[in-house]
């Protein structure tokens, strides 16, 4: 491979985001009051295009590189819970979060 | 806000679920695509999943995920419980040393301790900070 696998690193990305985007939708038909199967359904829907997009970057992408980068979804859903459910993320919170990503990647 | 201890009880039991079908449905997956046929097209590949008992199981163990999730969120911030979750790395990653004999290095030792300790970090703010999620329709 001579060319950063580009493609590869950008669906990788964008499937974190929509995991980000899936998790805000199930956290949504658990809390509400009406309309939790149309959440349930979205959020799902969302899951099944995360998978198709990772499976995509899996043809470009070694697994070793792949896998690591999909800690990155950890911080979509951080994000995400605190843009879209003003969930109150706090310090200790974001440095668990840093931890955990930094472990991630060292642990596959 | 404070939360009740059942409440408490409840989340701890779905969040230690969570973690082992996750690290469950990991292994699983493993050996189920390791049985599947090396075609790409999408057909055969569907027929050999459908007569592979243990591929029934993994589907089952996604949607038992599924509902043990939506039952953690219920008691949980997303941005608490999500975190969590990355306990599975440390499960599959000492599960696939004692069972595949995979070696840990230094990196996976130092790796499997950063997601500890963020684990712990994480776990420490409260599970339900002051939000209007709750009360949206």
């Amino acid at each position: 491979m001579v060319a950063l696998p580009l493609a590869g690193i950008t669906l990788v990305v964008a499937s974190s985001t929509i995991e980000g985007f899936a998790q805000v939708c199930l956290k949504q038909s658990a809390t509400v009051v009406t309309e939790k199967r149309r959440w349930l359904w979205l959020g799902i829907a969302l899951f099944v295009l995360e998978a198709l997009l990772y499976s995509g970057a899996l043809r470009s992408l070694d697994i070793s590189t792949a896998y690591p980068m999909g800690a990155l979804s950890f911080v979509s859903v951080t994000l995400f819970s605190s843009w879209l459910l003003n969930e109150t993320i706090t310090r200790k919170r974001w440095l668990g979060l840093g931890l955990i990503v930094c472990g991630a990647a060292l642990v596959v | 806000m404070e939360q009740t201890t059942k409440s408490r009880r409840v989340l701890i039991a779905g969040l230690g679920l969570a973690i082992a079908l996750d690290t469950a449905g990991q292994l699983l997956w493993k050996v189920c695509v390791a049985g599947l046929p090396a075609s790409a097209e999408p057909g055969p590949i569907v027929l050999a999943v459908l007569h592979q008992p243990l591929c029934l199981v993994l589907v089952a163990i996604f949607l038992l995920q599924l509902f043990n999730w939506l039952k953690v969120l219920e008691h949980a911030d997303l941005s608490y419980a999500q975190p969590i979750t990355s306990l599975s790395y440390v499960t599959v990653c000492l599960l696939s040393a004692t069972l595949l004999d995979e070696r840990i290095g230094l990196a996976k030792t130092i790796g499997v301790l950063c997601v500890l300790s963020g684990v712990v970090l994480v776990g420490q703010s409260k599970a339900q900070e002051q939000n209007a999620a709750s009360t949206r329709a």
